[in-house]
C-alpha cells in the first residue's frame, strides 16, 4: 500500500529526516514511536502532502507521489497529487474540525464538494459513521459543544467518510485526558480489527504494541529500530529504543 | 420648514449614496489589500504597507482634496466631484478594512487550512467556505466600528463641494441665521448610525451559534 524510501527533509538548513524508508501492506497497521522532534509527524505530513519532500520516493496504492531524480524529490502532476491525496486520510492531534459547521456537515462537506456525492448519500454515510463512533445523537451539534474525545471521533468519521485507502493518525490522543484517550484508542482498535490500513504516530506504548503489525522507533530523523511489536517493545535491540520505552514504564 | 426637511432628505440621499458605494467597493477590496499585505513577495508587501500607512497617516479630508484636484494639476483634466469623492473614500476605507481583515485572517488556526487540504478542498473552496465565514465572525465588531465612522465621515465630502447632508444643513443654517438645521442633521446622523449598529448587533447574534 505504501512504499517510502530514502525520504529526506530539511527545514532552514537543519536535516529533520535522514533517509527514512518503510513499506506497509494493505490491511496492516504501522505504529511510529519516538521522542518529540524525532521527525514522526513530519513523515506523516509529507505522505499526506502537507509538506514537500526534499528527496526520496513514495508510492501509495500503486501511484507514485514523488520519486528521487538526481538527489531531489520530483513530484507527480497536480492532478495526480490530488488523486493520491484522496487515497489518504489524516487525523490530527488537535482535531481541526470546522467550528462553523455542525457535526453532520463537518462529515458531509468534503463528500459533497470533493467527491460530488448527493446530499442523501453523503448524509447516509455520515450518519452511518456517527453510529459507528457511538455519537449519532451529536449530529446536529457544533464542535464546541462536544468533549475532546467526541470531537476526535467526529474527525475520524470525517476522514473515513472519503473512503481513504490508508488512514494516518498524528498523535490522536495527545490533547486528551486518560479517559478520553481510551475512547479514541478503542475506536482505532476497532478499525484495526476491520483491517483498515493505518499508520499511527503515538505515545501510547501498550496500545501501539497491541494494535500494530509493525512498529518503528524514530529518533533525530532516523529510524533507529523497527520490527514486530512484540520484539520492538518487548526486547529492543538498540540502547536508545530500550531507554525510550523504559521511560514510559512508571 | 418643510422645504428645509426636503432639502435635508436630498442631502441624506447623497450621504447614503457615498456610504453604500464606499462599502460596495471597499469591503471586497479590503480583502485584496489584506492579501497583498500578507503576500509572500516582499516588494508587494512593502508597496501595500506604504499605501496603508499613507491612508491611515494623513487626514481623509486631505485625501479628498488630493483626489479631486490632482488629476487637474497632473493632467490638466478634471472629473466630477462625486466620482472623486467615491474614489477617495474607497481607497481610504479599503486600507482600514484590510487591516481589520488581516487581523481576522491571522487569527485563523493553521489547522483549518491543513484539514481542508487533506480533505481535498480546492484553495478557492477553502477560502470561501471554511476561512471566510470564520473571519467574518471574528471581524464583525471591529467592522461595525469602522462602518459607523464611515457614516460620519461622509460629512467630509462637502470639502470638495458634494452636497451631502451636512453641507445642506450648513447652507440652510447660514441662510436662516439659525443653528437648528445643524442639530437636525445631528439627529439624522444619529438615526442612521443607530440602524447601522442594530444591524451589526443582529449580525453578531446570528453568527453567535458557534464558538
Amino acid at each position: 500500500m505504501i512504499r517510502l524510501s530514502g525520504l529526506r527533509k530539511s527545514f532552514a538548513g537543519i536535516e529533520i529526516l535522514k533517509d527514512i524508508s518503510f513499506t506497509l501492506d494493505a490491511g496492516n497497521v504501522l505504529s511510529i514511536i519516538g521522542p518529540s522532534g524525532s521527525g514522526k509527524s513530519t513523515t506523516l505530513r509529507i505522505i499526506t502532502q502537507l509538506e514537500k519532500a526534499d528527496d526520496g520516493s513514495l508510492e501509495i496504492a500503486g501511484h507514485t507521489l514523488f520519486s528521487s531524480v538526481g538527489g531531489k524529490a520530483v513530484y507527480a502532476s497536480p492532478d495526480e497529487e490530488r488523486r493520491i491525496g484522496l487515497k489518504t486520510g489524516l487525523v490530527f492531534q488537535s482535531f481541526n474540525l470546522f467550528p462553523h459547521f455542525s457535526v453532520l456537515r463537518n462529515i458531509m462537506e468534503a463528500q459533497r464538494a470533493v467527491l460530488r456525492r448527493s446530499k442523501e448519500e453523503a448524509e447516509d454515510k455520515a450518519m452511518q459513521l456517527l453510529r459507528k463512533m457511538g455519537i449519532e445523537d451529536k449530529a446536529k451539534q457544533y464542535p464546541y459543544q462536544l468533549s475532546g474525545g467526541q470531537q476526535q471521533r467526529v474527525s475520524i468519521a470525517r476522514a473515513l467518510a472519503l473512503d481513504p485507502e490508508v488512514l494516518f493518525f498524528d498523535e490522536p490522543t495527545s490533547a486528551l485526558d486518560p479517559e478520553l484517550t481510551r475512547e479514541i484508542l478503542k475506536v482505532i482498535r476497532e478499525l484495526a480489527e476491520e483491517r483498515m490500513t493505518m499508520v499511527v504516530v503515538t505515545h501510547e506504548m501498550h496500545f501501539a504494541r497491541a494494535i500494530s503489525d509493525w512498529a518503528i522507533f524514530m529518533d533525530k530523523g532516523v529510524i533507529v529500530e523497527e520490527g514486530r511489536p512484540d520484539d520492538l517493545f518487548g526486547d529492543p535491540k538498540e540502547e536508545r529504543t530500550r531507554k525510550f520505552i523504559a521511560s514510559f514504564d512508571d | 420648514m418643510q422645504s428645509l426637511l426636503l432639502q435635508m432628505m436630498e442631502g441624506t440621499i447623497t450621504s447614503l449614496r457615498i456610504f453604500f458605494l464606499t462599502l460596495i467597493f471597499s469591503l471586497p477590496l479590503g480583502f485584496v489589500v489584506a492579501k497583498g499585505r500578507m503576500s509572500r513577495i516582499a516588494p508587494v508587501r512593502w508597496i501595500v504597507d506604504l499605501y496603508i500607512q499613507i491612508m491611515r497617516g494623513t487626514p481623509l479630508i486631505l485625501q479628498l482634496i488630493f483626489f479631486y484636484f490632482a488629476p487637474f494639476y497632473l493632467f490638466g483634466a478634471s472629473y466630477d466631484r462625486f466620482t472623486a469623492c467615491i474614489l477617495a473614500f474607497v481607497i481610504n476605507y479599503s486600507a482600514y478594512f484590510s487591516e481589520i481583515y488581516r487581523s481576522g485572517l491571522q487569527s485563523i488556526d493553521r489547522g483549518q487550512y491543513e484539514a481542508a487540504k487533506v480533505l481535498g478542498f480546492s484553495k478557492a473552496y477553502t477560502f470561501f467556505h471554511i476561512i471566510l465565514p470564520q473571519v467574518v465572525k471574528k471581524v464583525l465588531p471591529a467592522l461595525g466600528n469602522e462602518v459607523i465612522t464611515l457614516v460620519k465621515d461622509t460629512a467630509l465630502a462637502q470639502t470638495i463641494g458634494v452636497a451631502e447632508l451636512f453641507r445642506v444643513a450648513q447652507t440652510a443654517s447660514s441662510r436662516e441665521f439659525s443653528t437648528v438645521p445643524i442639530f437636525i442633521a445631528g439627529i439624522f446622523y444619529f438615526v442612521m448610525n443607530y440602524i447601522v449598529s442594530r444591524l451589526f448587533a443582529i449580525g453578531e447574534r446570528k453568527l453567535g451559534y458557534y464558538r
